[in-house]
């Protein structure tokens, strides 16, 4: 499997770890309360389809990616950096 | 005062040369490191006039070279500055960026030889694009399950900087792989 990373093109998975769902991106304000937490704690969707994922290159520049998989085929349809993603989100 | 015998990663007193017919490795013991990152936002600076490159890029200046490592970071070299504070000169040069020495925890190997006989052996050493080893690129990548980053210098030389207290495991991985290349050729 080959993930496109956003700076530096095709690298083989291996180079990478996995984390989860992209979600985990999104922590609960602090005051949010105990059942925000649990939930972004405790509770993922599990789709058989497409999925927003954190993989983390070890490997190579040490940079946290959001890759968009389709969990049914391995597809992979899109890489770019968690950087990106939270700021635009913030 | 203590009678100390500086020794190099591998151990010897003197840096180890491996010629074979077509490719030759050596130790560099002589090559300073630090590491150079920059906070948010900060503008890179030129550290006595070296322009810090972009992603998988590798840029020389002097006695100066340096390699992308990630976002805002780098790794500079200092050709024969090992036994210097590499580190402070370096931070000088670049105030208001975290320097960090890295010297001692690093060994780099060189391999020469002509081009086509060091793209065979990246080919069998490491799985990536042929351009992240292309001539002023450098790039980290897994060698043997050891992070290590390789530094197209030139055509005709690749460098291997990995970790110092697996300079052993590093240098049996690179020697090996150029021995069955090279018995490959003669058979």
């Amino acid at each position: 499997m080959l993930i496109p990373h956003p700076l530096l093109g095709l690298r083989d998975a291996q180079e990478f770890t996995y984390l989860g769902d992209a979600a985990l991106i999104g922590r609960p304000a602090p005051e949010a309360g105990e059942a925000a937490f649990c939930d972004y704690v405790f509770l993922r969707d599990n789709p058989a389809g497409i999925h927003r994922e954190l993989w983390f290159h070890e490997q190579g520049d040490r940079s946290w990616l959001v890759v968009t998989r389709n969990t049914l085929t391995h597809e992979i349809l899109g890489a770019e950096l968690a950087t990106d993603v939270a700021r635009r989100s913030a | 005062m203590t009678d100390l015998t500086p020794i190099t990663a591998l151990g010897g007193t003197a840096p180890r040369v491996l010629g074979a017919a077509r490719l030759t490795l050596s130790e560099r013991p002589e090559l300073a490191l630090a590491s150079l990152a920059l906070g948010r936002g900060a503008e890179p600076p030129a550290p006595e006039g070296l322009a810090l490159p972009g992603p998988g890029g590798l840029s020389v200046q002097g006695a100066l070279a340096a390699f992308w490592t990630g976002p805002d970071q780098w790794m500079v070299e200092g050709a024969d500055l090992a036994e210097t504070d590499f580190a402070a000169r370096l931070q000088q040069a670049a105030p208001g960026a975290a320097v960090t020495e890295q010297t001692d925890g690093w060994a780099c190997f060189e391999i020469a030889g002509e081009a086509a006989q060091i793209e065979a052996l990246a080919e069998r050493l490491v799985n990536l694009p042929r351009d992240a080893y292309a001539p002023g690129r450098a790039s980290r990548t897994a060698l043997h399950h050891m992070g290590v980053f390789l530094l197209r210098r030139s055509p005709d030389r690749l460098a291997v900087w990995g970790m110092r207290s697996a300079a052993g495991s590093l240098w049996h991985a690179l020697s090996d792989t150029m021995a069955r290349m090279e018995a490959l050729h003669d058979s």
